[in-house]
């Protein structure tokens, strides 16, 4: 498959004795699969003993890249990171942009997985097709930006380098793997990393990615750039706000989750919307590897940890994690609680979470005073928000508690404490916590998250768009009816995206039918028509239905907090909703050709070859 | 057709080539005063002087700015017959929840203000079919009053609403181009289905009757915007309606001179932009704080030479890492390299100004890249790599998404 948009190669590291093994990718598995999610699920599937311990030597972190990845199509940076979720229990794929992917690739491999685990802690080498494992002691409990640079110093030029923080080596199963300041950060696969006892992987090579037809390919990339550059939300909203140009109107649509999904408005939106960080703390836009959009700002920071003085972002998902979730406007605060996030290494989403958690416990004096430390935690106080992070960063006091998440965490504090309240006022589905927007005004946004593969994640079946944004005219946020549709699309054209190394935000601009003309240009092969493409991405999202089957999920997970189900939206444009999960899963299943259990049916397996 | 229809129309489709270059100005209707349309007057004076075939106007205004239309060579008028809410998106003091649309004149009041033509949506892919029907009955109702006062309707359909994906759109709007030809529209105002292939589909839908392909989002590049219309054009779309691409601009007469050249004069993209004359002396001009470093010009650089996206290779560089700044530097043309080429193997090219590589007279030195103050003259294997400006056009210029690289005169 080399010279067709593929680096041909697929590596695996049986640790600790650092066996590898090169083997040629196939070319059926990568019609099938494409790249990235979709090789990443085929692996993994093929690979893990069912039931496997994630943060045991059994479990497998596969880090995998696509055909678009290292080419000139837009975007076209992405890695992503595949195991066995310790948050959830579920396949994870997480996905990141920078430029780790393109390095990865260029030292020869379309995909990396490693299993077992390290004697000590270590970094992984990759260069011109080969693997070599070194000892990585001086890098014992440093933050992800200085591993980086440290690494990069140690290597030389030209290295790309993925790394877990201090919160990655100690199995803080809220942990992401970071590059480029950016994160492949949900469902813990900096866990998994800290667990096979390797801190960083640094990759270079000399090999660069050859498509099939570079002239059409040449083609369909400037029509595919055009188009982002010429519509309104990848060339204006995006660039300009960054993902947090929607955050005013999440909110007037009062589907901003507010104090732990307490209420869905927050009365101080507009102190963190894009244009007030914009006009205040944004210094310089910031953009991935062949990205049109640069929707990543960088932020200056008062008195970071560790003399840093930028952060990334923040995106809008940790403006909203890190404010409105526990009634924060303290954009300052927000800033140096992310970089916290960031060089310590953990998912932001989830961080946010467990702090609004904890915020309500307090509250609702379910935790007393002593048992918080000597934090405030009120809804509001940024302070005692950044002082939590900052124990949840370093797995600290009531942060040692959190880092597990907040399924675990309210699990524990449950069990301990014999009061069912705790299990009430965690927001997750399946471990993982809750995304920036109330089910309860977004119908369709609910049966996404209770149906995504890798359990509360807005990135699989995407439909605020429509719902909340208007996007191609809009949708009733409010009905339920046609939803299942509406996210199965979304969920399918998702896995081919994820599939093909491009950023979802570039795919706002485009359609399957400029990335399919890409592919076929890059990888010579003919899908024929953007059916048969949506195929793929059906026949990827069925195979990770079939790995969380095999794990034991069945349709009773598929489920969403009690909160939102049973709590009606107090006050907002959505008041008195609740999510109406039930006849829209029943749908669902229906239209994937699933059983009422959530398992694929033979003859849906059948007809995506997957029998 | 009536005659009537059919000499009204010869005002907005030029007869010669029966395509029609029209600018939309109707937008305070539907968004408000946007940048552009605050002081409407102003801006028509402007947009007049670019000669479009018409202008298409709200009522109010159409009453307004009437003066502007008198005279022989003055534009045709065109009038907006209804209003829709749906376009106002989240950056509009009220965005939309739900798209709604209403009549807001007819047929005989457009034609007391002088109208060579209505101009009215037609939306399709509603969860709500009764809205669709709504929809089709009042562009139906305004297709019979046409009819009676042989006043022209352009139907605008736009596949919009739930059940429109991004897999289904094109083909809606081939569709929604039938359903409009067949309740009685005389020329069709379409948005892009993105490539040709899909466009010559609705041309083919529309059987006959004009297709013009309207403008969306202001286009950042005028490559951009100009190539769009090619596309349609060569599929036989009649000409373009375009609103924001025009009005916005600083200079609307010199996008109006370039929108003619391509529709009328079927001009390539290439020598519109060159303003027609041959490649002059230019070179590359780098603003270094537009830039985000995401390396897509040293990318399709490498990939315009080399054939593989390899950043190293390009002939111009950005350096810097994150939290940046990046540092962007391009060929200043300064003829250091040439001055320390001991072989005579560089020479500055005579109408371009870049500098020519003469493979058989080098030796590979080296010197020249050792002598480049900028770091962009590049000796790999076994060839010396410096911007040759792509023959006049640089690419990096075009597909840098920030404006940071352009070329000025040499």
């Amino acid at each position: 498959m080399k010279g067709r948009g593929y680096a041909g190669k697929i590596l695996r590291l049986d640790l600790p004795e650092a066996r590898c093994s090169v083997e040629d990718l196939e070319e059926g598995e990568a019609r099938l699969f494409l790249g990235g999610k979709g090789l990443g699920a085929r692996m993994l599937y093929g690979n893990l003993e069912p039931r496997v311990d994630p943060l045991s030597g059994g479990n497998i972190l596969i880090f995998a890249t696509s055909p678009l990845t290292g080419t000139i199509a837009p975007t076209g940076n992405r890695f992503c990171v595949v195991t066995k979720s310790p948050l959830t229990g579920t396949f994870l794929d997480s996905h990141c942009g920078g430029s780790f992917g393109v390095g990865l690739k260029e030292a020869g491999f379309d995909a990396i997985a490693i299993s077992g685990a390290a004697e000590e802690l270590s970094l992984l080498v990759l260069e011109d097709g080969k693997a070599s494992l070194v000892g990585a002691r001086n890098l014992e409990g440093m933050t992800t930006l200085e591993t980086e640079k440290r690494v990069k110093e140690e290597l030389g030029a030209g290295f790309k380098v993925a790394c877990i923080g201090p919160a990655g080596e100690r199995g803080a199963l809220i942990a992401g793997i970071f590059s480029d300041m950016r994160a492949a950060g949900r469902g813990g696969a900096g866990a998994v990393m800290g667990s096979k006892r390797l801190k960083a992987i640094a990759a270079r090579g000399k090999e660069r990615v050859r498509v099939s037809d570079p002239e059409a390919f040449e083609k369909a990339a400037w029509r595919a750039h055009r188009m982002v550059r010429m519509h309104e939300v990848t060339a204006r909203h995006l660039p300009t706000y960054g993902s947090d140009n929607i955050l005013e109107t999440i909110n007037e649509t009062g589907a901003l989750p507010t104090r732990n999904f307490q209420e869905g408005t927050f009365e101080s939106a507009s102190e963190i919307s894009g244009a007030e960080w914009r006009k205040e703390l944004w210094v310089r836009d910031s953009g991935c590897m062949m990205c049109p959009i640069s929707c990543a700002k960088v932020a200056k920071v008062e008195g970071g940890p560790s003399g840093a003085s930028f952060t990334e972002g923040p995106d809008y998902e940790s403006i909203w994690a890190l404010g409105a979730l526990c009634g924060v406007s303290d954009k300052g605060a927000i800033a140096r609680a992310n970089l916290l996030c960031d060089l310590y290494g953990i998912d932001t989403i989830s961080a946010g979470n467990a702090v609004a958690y904890a915020m309500e416990c307090r509250e609702r004096g379910l935790l007393k005073e002593e048992e918080v430390g000597n934090l405030d935690l009120r809804f509001g106080n940024g302070g005692a928000m950044l002082g939590l992070v900052e124990k949840v960063s370093r797995g600290e006091g009531l942060g040692k508690l959190l880092q597990s998440g907040v399924k675990r965490a309210s699990e524990k504090l449950c069990e301990e404490k014999g009061d069912r309240a705790f299990l009430r006022l965690a927001m997750h589905v399946k471990g993982l916590e809750l995304p920036g927007y109330d089910p309860r005004a977004a119908q369709g946004m609910g049966l996404g998250y209770a149906t995504s593969d890798r359990g509360g994640c807005h990135l699989r079946g995407y439909t605020a768009g429509q719902e909340l944004l208007g996007y191609g005219g809009g949708s009733n946020p409010r009905r339920t009816e046609g939803k299942a549709r509406l996210v199965i699309e979304r969920q399918n054209e998702k896995a081919v995206v994820d599939s093909s190394g491009i950023c979802f935000y570039a795919f706002f601009a485009m359609t399957l039918k400029e990335v399919r003309a890409m592919l076929e240009a890059a990888t010579g092969f003919e899908y024929g028509s953007e059916r048969n493409l949506e195929k793929v991405g059906e026949r990827i999202y069925n195979l990770t239905r079939l790995f969380n089957v095999r794990e034991g999920f069945r349709s009773e997970d598929d489920a969403l907090p009690e909160r939102l189900l049973g709590e009606p939206m107090p006050s907002g444009p959505a008041k008195g909703m609740v999510a109406n999960l039930g006849p829209m899963l029943k749908e669902y299943y229906r239209l994937r050709g699933w059983d009422e259990e959530g398992v694929p049916t033979k003859e849906k397996l059948e007809e995506l070859g997957l029998a | 057709m009536g005659t009537g229809k059919e000499v009204r129309l010869s005002k907005v489709f030029d007869p010669g080539d029966g395509r029609a270059v029209v600018v939309a100005a109707d937008h305070g209707m539907m968004l408000g005063p946007i940048q552009g349309v605050v002081d409407l007057e102003k801006t028509l004076r402007r947009v007049v002087e670019g000669k479009p075939d018409a202008v298409l106007l709200s009522p109010g205004q159409a009453e307004n700015a009437y003066h502007l239309f008198k005279g022989r060579r003055a534009p045709a008028l065109l009038v907006r017959v209804d209003w829709t809410n749906t376009f106002r998106d989240r950056t509009y003091t009220l965005p939309v929840r739900e798209t709604f649309f209403g009549a807001v004149s007819d047929p005989r009041h457009a034609l007391k203000l002088g109208a060579q033509a209505a101009v009215t949506y037609l939306f399709l892919g509603y969860e709500d079919e009764e809205r669709e029907a709504r929809h089709l009955s009042l562009v139906s109702e305004y297709a019979a009053e046409c009819a009676r006062v042989e006043l022209p309707l352009i139907v605008e359909p736009i596949p919009l609403g739930p059940r429109v994906t991004k897999a289904n759109s094109a083909e809606l709007v081939a569709i929604a181009a039938r359903v409009a030809v067949e309740a009685g529209a005389d020329a069709l105002k379409v948005p892009y289905t993105g490539d040709p292939e899909s466009f010559s589909k609705v041309v083919r839908a529309a059987a006959g009757v004009p297709v013009l392909v309207l403008g969306g989002y202001r286009a950042l590049s005028r490559r951009d915007m100009l190539e769009v219309i090619v596309e349609t054009i060569e599929v036989g779309g009649s000409g373009v309606v375009f609103g924001r691409n025009v009005v916005q601009s600083q200079d609307p007469a010199s996008v109006l001179k370039d929108l003619r050249a391509i529709v009328h004069e079927g001009r390539p993209v290439r020598e519109v932009l060159a303003g027609g004359a041959a490649p002059k002396r230019a070179k590359l001009e780098a603003q270094p704080e537009r830039c985000s470093g995401c390396l897509i010009c040293v990318s399709i650089c490498s990939f315009r030479h080399e054939g593989v996206r390899d950043a190293s290779a390009g002939r111009l560089r950005v350096e810097g890492a994150w939290p940046g700044p990046y540092e962007l530097a391009v060929c200043t043309q300064c003829g250091n390299c040439v001055g320390a080429c001991p072989n005579g193997a560089l020479s500055a090219n005579p109408s371009l100004g870049c500098i020519d590589w003469e493979e058989a007279k080098c030796d590979l030195c080296g010197a020249c890249a050792e002598a480049c103050p900028q770091g962009v003259v590049k000796l790999q294997g076994s060839k010396v790599k410096i911007c040759d400006l792509c023959g006049g056009a640089p690419e990096c210029v075009d597909w840098c998404p920030r404006g940071a690289l352009a070329v000025v005169p040499g």
